[in-house]
């Protein structure tokens, strides 16, 4: 089983994405031997009303479902997202959320997002946190230039822990462990296309400090390239069976598959 | 996993390292193997660019020092002879030094100056006569951070300004990967000049890059690169399904071209 917890589909209005529906996505993602897929709409980066994008994602992945997991994005600075996120849930099946407080302007720590959070995990959702959706040194000029401060969602995990975070796109620069070797946020989990893996090992060495079962294998499709987080998971010094969490038994977990 | 491996690849731009005695780091260029065979990777272009704002003579000798100790250390290693441009004379006795004394096969320069700077004539100049490549740190960066740290970051502009000043001097614009608007430059070389070769490192692993930089250098001008991200580089060259004959030439042909250009 690969099960990738980070793709997306929906227009980025910075540069031409191709594969970039449902279908074709598939499509793609099977051609790599993904047998799974948690997507998000990238609409829902930029209408003001979210909830418009999370129903074109269902319309979407209507004939999809044996393949994709939906993840709703919802804006908690905006109207009425407690039906929203009910509706999407409830109704439409979807299985996690995606907050992006750098798009949608609300600190990351804040009451706003405590509230969402807080609903989400009495749903049993995860939530899903983009670091980043581009890397910021080639972003257009309208685009934002801010990351999500790990630190910051750091004391949101904290406030909520009984919610689970998964944070995509992570380039190791924030403390995740204590002195004592320890994760600073149990309840946070790390997709791992951004890891180093062959040279320098990051990723297992991360996989031996949060343990193998807070990270999940994600690729950015149909952003970037799907080979090198395959190579990622191939090149990193663990054992076949926490490969094999990463890789889709940590997803179907989080998921409830 | 070793795709690759069948091409005996070489990496035409990735980095040793220095441990605190100043030393070359002998774990760090034995990991950088390790990563290199997992991904069939034979030969590395390395060299050690130090990122201050104005390295001294004494400074970047000791960086190229711990490159040739990584030679030694290990054949697949191919040596990048770093300098300051800003010491003209020093600069030029390193090169002189490394290329020939040393074996190295080209020259790196980071940011310390513009690479169409009037300043890097006798440099370039000497590079044409010995026959190496000049590497160069390069981008189209957008974020404040990027341009405020390195105001003089050279884009591809630049390398084209260059590529007309320095017309004998073999120049290789680094990782169009690096984080910048790689669309950007690669509209720029849509003009091939002909003696600008691009390589393909760096950590953007956008769809399409490598397609469209061969699309728009033309195979022969493009050079396979990690710049020591492993599974980036590796990964994205594989995603562009290739034909065999362009493998052959991004892979380890192009490199083997510009060897071959050596006077020395």
């Amino acid at each position: 089983m690969l099960f990738d917890v980070n793709t997306a589909i929906g227009h980025w209005p910075f540069r031409k994405l191709a594969d970039n529906d449902a279908s074709s996505l598939r499509k793609l993602l099977e051609s790599h031997k993904i047998t799974m897929a948690a997507v998000a709409n990238l609409n829902g980066i930029f209408y003001k009303n979210t909830q418009d994008a999370n129903l074109e994602l269902a319309e979407e992945l209507a004939p999809h479902r044996d393949f994709f997991a939906g993840i709703a994005t919802l804006n908690p600075a905006y109207a009425a997202w407690e039906r929203d996120l009910e509706h999407c849930v409830r109704t439409l099946g979807f299985k996690g959320l995606r907050l992006l407080p750098q798009y949608h302007n609300y600190p990351i720590f804040s009451a706003e997002a405590i509230n969402i959070a807080t609903a989400a995990a009495q749903f049993d959702i995860p939530i899903f946190i983009p670091q980043m959706i581009v890397d910021k040194r080639q972003k257009h000029w309208m685009d934002v230039e801010t990351f999500v401060d790990v630190s910051e969602l750091g004391k949101l995990c904290r406030k909520v822990p009984q919610a689970k975070f998964i944070l995509t796109e992570y380039r190791i620069s924030a403390k995740l462990i204590d002195e004592s070797g320890k994760p600073l946020y149990p309840n946070l989990y790390i997709e791992i296309s951004r890891l180093r893996s062959a040279y320098m090992q990051d990723l297992a060495k991360l996989a031996k400090s949060l343990g193998s079962d807070h990270l999940l294998f994600g690729s950015g499709a149909p952003f970037k390239e799907i080979s090198p987080a395959i190579l990622k998971m191939q090149c990193a010094d663990l054992s076949e069976r926490e490969k094999a969490q990463i890789n889709g038994l940590n997803a179907q977990s989080l998921f409830n598959l | 996993m070793n795709k690759l491996k069948k091409y005996d690849v070489i990496d035409a731009h990735n980095h040793l390292s220095m441990d605190a005695a100043m030393k070359l780091n002998r774990a760090d260029a034995e990991s950088r193997l390790q990563a290199a065979d997992r991904l069939g990777i034979d030969k590395l272009c390395v060299s050690i660019p130090l990122t201050a704002p104005c390295p001294s003579p004494d400074e970047f000798i000791r960086a190229n020092d711990a490159v040739v100790e990584g030679m030694r250390m290990n054949r697949r290693f191919l040596g990048f002879c770093f300098v300051n441009p800003g010491y003209q004379t020093e600069a030029l006795r390193e090169v002189e030094r490394c290329i020939v004394k040393k074996k190295m096969d080209g020259i790196k320069l980071y940011h310390q100056y513009l690479i169409c700077d009037p300043i890097m004539k006798p440099l370039m100049t000497l590079a044409a006569e010995l026959g190496v490549p000049v590497l160069m740190h390069a981008g189209k960066c957008t974020d404040a951070e990027t341009l405020k740290s390195q105001p003089l970051l050279s884009n591809a502009m630049h390398f084209l300004k260059a590529a007309e000043m320095f017309p004998e001097t073999t120049l290789i614009q680094g990782h169009i990967g690096g984080g910048g608007d790689w669309e950007w430059n690669l509209r720029v070389l849509e003009k091939r000049p002909p003696n600008v070769y691009i390589d393909t490192s760096g950590s953007v692993i956008d769809r399409g890059i490598v397609n469209k930089t061969i699309e728009a250098l033309g195979i022969d001008h493009v050079l396979f690169a990690t710049d020591g991200i492993f599974e980036e580089g590796a990964g994205k060259v594989i995603d562009a399904g290739l034909r065999e004959s362009e493998y052959r030439k991004l892979l380890r042909g192009n490199f083997q071209h510009i060897l071959a250009m050596r006077k020395v």
